[in-house]
């Protein structure tokens, strides 16, 4: 007896049963449609998590963070001058696995352009912030050297500010025109481009129209700030960082001596997989310009990302869990469908068998027949589990929305195909231990 | 060497704690083209004979010898092999499978031969043709009469060329001239040589037959060869009836 003969045989059983084939396969077609669910919620996750990462500057990236000095050099914090330039300058040359080096001023500032005025974050930056932060320009050009050299008072702008600043005129250019950072009037010179998460992009493109609304709510900076990690992109100010000294900088001081503190340090490791080396030539570096003082830890994404793994296989196992109990339960289905039917032919398999049918055909033929089942099952799973995505892109409050995978479809459908199989396994070997004798004479 | 030797075989079955001999010491042997009938009343042990003939139970001792090879301790695969080449079977309640259709039926001893399709579509036609149910090919046994039901049963019994087949019982579901009908293609099977075995308690079929062995008590009592009754018919039987 060939395989093509059993699938044949399975097919006829189904389709002369069909209702309670279809009942059958419902524990599949859940099972399958939710471990398929699962999987596409937890790559959601997984992809809004290392966007999140992405957006912020990706592993490479690390920050000179500020720590108190430990125990024995307390007394002599004092001599350490913090940040400065300093840093960013000798990082530049000492540092020679570290690929990028932005030093950073950073003030809230009310920016003014007519009778508007935002409350908004100022950047002072060399040009190596834009890198550093993935920004690109869109229209006009970026922060130069000429610039820092000239104490230029010129600013890039994100979409979301010109869209506040100017809001009589959508999609305006404002290159050249002046704005006022806390009074002092700079020239717009560039402005960057709008950008916009996979999970806004994917709602839009599937032309959901609430989306649309919402991501032009955006654009003007009033809604879902808590879950945009853009929106910081889209509203920033940047000035050159020599700018931000002269003009905001230079009387802070309680007693009106400059402040040469950088409010922020980041450097871009060149090669991830020599990641702790570089730390500990910034290390070395640092202690140099800081004399020995170690007033300074590193704020790096390791465990941003180790955190993501985690958090993604929690969630995988947890929920494959759940999705592995109702394809256990729907295997269960299978194994009690296909004991009442072989019940139900216990004769038809004592005639397969008086006319020189061997046990192990009788076997193949259960067992491809649950086979059958479940790989129907997967199949129609694997269409409600598209149209249940769907819907979940649709409602999904959050980034993390589903993501199918093919991998993931292979993993769910193998399992339905796998647990038809193995359910078929006991009704199989019960058929097939049949007495022949027996079973003529049944019924 | 005769086709099937049986020498001194007994079945016993144990139920409780209490032994039954469903055959208690049977010695026979039945020569190639031979047409015969086992008699006897109910619990005389011959569907038990029949089932050890026929490879579907191995004795309790004994020995059993069918074309040629011995088959009292064949394992359960070895008696499926025997069954399908050597074999075949006619049931009183013929045990087609309701969802297939007549040529299906046929065809199946030969699915589990490994034959190839093409080969079993040959001769699966030519044994619908041999039991002249052609114009029915794709019916499905529901639709069938019990006569026509008996002979695609007889079809799929002789479609592998079996050295020899049983028949339970063959006539005990259908009326008296339609069974008629299906003893005389029994007849015309055993005419053109093949070995045919038939089981029933009904003395008036078995009468009819070349050799007849009447069982008694796990035993048999008597074994008849009538050698004139191999020629005619007793029983003169219409065309429209044969022709069912």
């Amino acid at each position: 007896m060939n395989f093509w003969f059993g699938l044949l045989i399975g097919l006829k059983e189904i389709s002369s049963h069909k209702f309670r084939s279809f009942l059958t396969m419902l524990g599949i077609i859940l099972g399958v449609s939710s471990l398929l669910s699962m999987f596409a919620l937890t790559e959601g996750l997984a992809r809004g998590m290392k966007e999140m990462l992405y957006t912020s500057g990706g592993m490479e990236r690390v920050e000179v963070a500020l720590k108190d000095p430990s125990e024995q050099f307390q007394e002599l914090a004092f001599l350490s001058p913090g940040r400065t330039m300093e840093d960013a300058n000798a990082l530049r040359k000492g540092a020679p696995l570290v690929d990028l080096v932005s030093p950073e001023l950073s003030m809230g500032m009310a920016v003014t352009r007519s009778n508007k005025t935002l409350r908004i974050g100022v950047t002072g930056g060399e040009p190596e912030v834009l890198e550093m932060g993935r920004l690109k320009i869109e229209f006009g050009r970026p922060i130069t050297r000429t610039d820092l050299d000239r104490v230029s008072r010129v600013v890039v702008i994100g979409p979301s500010v010109v869209d506040e600043l100017w809001p009589e005129r959508p999609g305006y250019i404002p290159l050249g025109e002046v704005i006022r950072l806390n009074g002092i009037p700079y020239q717009v010179v560039g402005v960057l481009e709008y950008e916009e998460s996979s999970f806004s992009k994917r709602r839009r493109e599937a032309g959901l129209d609430a989306a649309r609304a919402a991501q032009q709510m955006k654009r003007l900076g009033k809604v879902d700030k808590k879950y945009d990690p853009l929106v910081g992109k889209n509203r920033a100010i940047i000035i050159p960082i020599t700018t931000m000294f002269y003009d905001f900088r230079s009387a802070s001081n309680p007693d009106l001596s400059p402040n040469r503190k950088l409010d922020r340090l980041c450097f871009r490791v060149a090669d991830l997989a020599l990641f702790e080396e570089t730390i500990n030539q910034v290390r070395t570096v640092l202690d140099r310009t800081h004399r020995g003082i170690d007033d300074f830890g590193f704020d790096t994404r390791e465990e941003w990302a180790d955190a993501i793994e985690r958090n993604v296989s929690n969630s995988r196992t947890t929920g494959g869990l759940i999705a592995g109990i109702s394809l256990l339960v729907g295997g269960i289905g299978i194994t009690n469908i296909m004991l009442a039917s072989i019940t139900e032919r216990i004769r038809e398999i004592g005639v397969r068998r008086a006319i020189g049918a061997r046990q192990r055909d009788i076997f193949i033929q259960i067992v491809v027949e649950s086979g059958v089942i479940g790989f129907i099952g997967g199949i129609l799973g694997l269409v409600v589990a598209l149209g249940l995505v769907r819907i979940l892109v649709m409602l999904s409050p959050a980034q993390n929305t589903a993501v199918i995978t093919f991998p993931a479809v292979l993993i769910s459908f193998g399992f339905a195909v796998g647990i038809g199989v193995i359910s078929g396994l006991y009704p199989a070997w019960k058929a097939s231990t049949l007495d022949p004798i027996e079973a003529l004479r049944y019924g | 060497m005769a086709l099937v030797e049986i020498n001194d075989i007994r079945k016993i079955y144990r139920v409780g704690d209490q032994e039954i001999a469903a055959l208690d010491g049977v010695t026979l042997s039945i020569e190639s083209g031979e047409f015969l009938a086992i008699i006897g009343p109910s619990g005389s042990g011959k569907s038990t004979l029949m089932h050890l003939l026929g490879c579907l139970d191995t004795p309790t001792s004994g020995r059993l010898v069918i074309d040629g090879v011995d088959v009292s301790r064949a394992s359960n695969n070895e008696l499926s092999a025997m069954r399908n080449a050597k074999i075949g079977f006619v049931f009183q309640s013929f045990n087609l499978l309701p969802k297939f259709d007549v040529f299906r039926n046929v065809e199946l001893p030969m699915v589990y031969a490994g034959v190839s399709s093409k080969v079993r579509r040959e001769r699966a036609m030519e044994a619908i043709e041999r039991v002249g149910l052609m114009n029915r090919l794709h019916n499905t046994p529901l639709q069938l009469s019990g006569g026509q039901c008996q002979r695609v049963a007889i079809a799929r019994a002789i479609v592998n060329n079996p050295k020899i087949v049983f028949a339970d019982e063959p006539t005990g579901n259908l009326d008296s001239h339609t069974g008629e009908a299906i003893l005389n293609l029994f007849r015309e099977l055993a005419e053109s040589g093949r070995t045919i075995v038939i089981v029933t308690h009904d003395n008036t079929i078995a009468a009819r037959l070349p050799r007849r062995i009447e069982m008694c008590d796990g035993r048999i009592r008597d074994d008849v060869e009538a050698p004139t009754s191999n020629t005619t018919p007793l029983v003169a039987v219409p065309k429209e009836v044969t022709a069912l």
